[in-house]
């Protein structure tokens, strides 16, 4: 719980925050450190003024008559703001007001949204951001995604342009990589779009993983559009994919699969109930596909989608329940969005999902300035660029643990169990169990490799 | 008046290594029923499960043919997909 503490320390803090032609004190300057509480240290402390009453017969406790408001060292107090432990939150906060005598008082503060960012507000904030939230971590534990082959089921990725965004070269396993008959093109060559946005978001977290392109939704037939395909050119492409994972002898085995893509109207599906029905069908092909790529090893991972109840995308053509298909699929983790400063992204779609009710699972960031691949103003959107972030922090997790150290079960669960719980508390269907949380997830992983590792 | 194109999925059992031939032997297919470009697609290789395109009254016909009852699945859908990005406003809709 994350809560804004109001203290009165000593007078020469108090001044020393009050005056602006001196430096503000830190937060732990001016708090100490208060048991139970992680002090936010990125907080500037602000200082509130006391009421008086105007007239002197006022009643000192009383907001309701004339007020007059004194910032004097001896009237003010000072914010400070932090998180709370949930477990046993009252009794925390009631030993921290016995223990503290400079504490006045202790409020909730609560996430506050103004309009949430939609998909034509501009960026917020840029790829280093997310860089800095997601990938110090594993980076510091050596955690790069290092020779982790990582398919972009997509649009086709263009290398030259990922490398001038990037600064330096990319490549991609061209021998691995698959496209369905009739694709003019070759691999690590296609026209800059949203494949190429999607290798970008993985890759700022996992630099060096090996690329597969999987140019699914260039798939030509007639009548289509240049960035459609059929879910039976999906099938076709995890065909392929769970041949090479099966090549793999076990104790190297690793694989991820990053899915940026879904249904979005259920006309383009036979209706539920249907035995044919695809969005809330397990047995059908494309969900068992999924099922025992995942058997057989690989991380899948897929969009929720863009169908958030604030400023769903012109498409969506769900009235509820958008999550659906493969995008809820129980063994697949299944991506919200959120912008860098945490907060859901108002065309998020929310669970429940139609396969498993638990969906979204996790989320991560997304409408930042990243790729450019739309254009320099245009930041990377939708739960299309949060899904390929979280498909880089499992890639790097993967550049230690193959499937035999950790499976991709398991591994589902330590991410959402190490998330940073968001919205409401516990799982909601906006954040799912939170948002990915790298620090978190590299000491689960830390430990789990411990464990393997034996006595 | 054009052929009809093959555009529902089903799914058969059929042993390991088994061909597009063998499905359609199997679920008395002709080739102007089936997509052989598409072929037939391994789904799920431990029960020997595999998918093909055909064209709707084909799916239609299997669906109710009791001779195959037990081999195959569906017809089931073959959806259209598209990326979940860049998001498009209501004004940008088709």
């Amino acid at each position: 719980m994350r809560v804004i503490v109001q203290m009165r320390p000593e007078h020469d803090v108090v001044q020393a925050v009050v005056d602006p032609s001196v430096s503000t004190p830190s937060a732990s300057d001016v708090a100490g450190s208060l048991p139970g509480i992680d002090l936010d240290a990125d907080f500037v402390p602000v200082p509130v003024p006391q009421p008086k009453p105007v007239y002197s017969d006022g009643d000192p406790l009383s907001l309701d008559q004339p007020l007059t408001f004194s910032l004097a060292a001896e009237d003010a107090s000072v914010l400070v703001r932090g998180e709370i432990q949930d477990r046993d939150g009252s009794a925390r906060l009631a030993l921290l007001s016995s223990q503290r005598a400079d504490i006045v008082g202790i409020a909730a503060d609560p996430a506050v949204e103004t309009t949430p960012t939609c998909g034509n507000t501009p960026p917020v904030g840029d790829w280093h951001d997310v860089q800095r939230f997601v990938t110090d971590a594993l980076k510091s534990e050596g955690l790069d995604g290092s020779g982790v082959p990582l398919a972009i089921v997509d649009t086709g990725i263009n290398l030259a342009h990922l490398g001038q965004v990037l600064g330096s070269p990319v490549t991609v396993d061209a021998a691995r990589s698959w496209k369905p008959p009739g694709v003019n093109g070759n691999f690590g060559q296609f026209p800059v779009n949203h494949g190429t946005m999607c290798a970008f978001d993985s890759l700022i977290v996992a630099r060096k993983v090996s690329l597969l392109d999987i140019p699914v939704l260039l798939s030509q037939r007639q009548g289509s559009t240049v960035m459609e395909g059929l879910l039976s050119d999906a099938i076709s492409a995890y065909a392929h994919l769970w041949g090479l994972l099966e090549q793999m002898p076990r104790e190297r085995r690793r694989m991820v699969i990053s899915n940026s893509w879904g249904s979005f109207k259920p006309t383009w599906d036979f209706p539920p109930g249907h035995p044919g029905n695809y969005s809330d069908n397990r047995a059908h092909p494309f969900n068992l596909i999924v099922a025992a790529l995942e058997v057989s090893g690989a991380d899948i991972l897929f969009a929720a989608g863009n169908c958030g109840v604030e400023c769903p995308d012109g498409r969506c053509g769900f009235p509820n329940r958008p999550i659906n298909g493969a995008n809820s699929h129980p063994s697949v983790l299944s991506v919200a969005g959120v912008d860098t400063h945490d907060a859901r992204v108002g065309y998020s779609s929310q669970g429940p999902g139609r396969l498993a009710v638990r969906k979204p699972d996790i989320a991560t960031y997304t409408h930042f300035s990243g790729s450019k691949a739309f254009g320099q103003n245009s930041p990377d959107s939708g739960t299309s660029a949060a899904c390929p972030v979280a498909a880089g922090v499992v890639a790097a997790v993967r550049s230690k643990l193959s499937v035999q150290d950790l499976s991709p079960s398991r591994l589902r669960t330590l991410i959402r169990r190490s998330a940073h719980d968001a919205g409401g508390h516990g799982y909601d269907f906006d954040y799912g169990y939170g948002i990915i949380n790298t620090p978190q997830l590299v000491d689960a992983v830390r430990r789990v490799g411990k464990n393997n590792a034996g006595p | 008046m054009a052929p009809e194109r093959p555009t529902v999925l089903i799914t058969v059992t059929l042993p390991v290594r088994s061909t597009i031939e063998d499905a359609q032997r199997r679920l008395g297919l002709a080739d102007d029923e089936v997509d052989t470009a598409y072929g037939l697609v391994p789904v799920d290789p431990a029960r020997g499960t595999y998918a093909l395109l055909v064209t709707e009254a084909a799916g239609a016909r299997l669906q109710g043919a009791p001779e195959a009852r037990g081999s195959h699945q569906g017809p089931f859908a073959n959806p259209k997909i598209e990326p979940f990005g860049p998001v498009q406003s209501k004004d940008d809709e088709d």
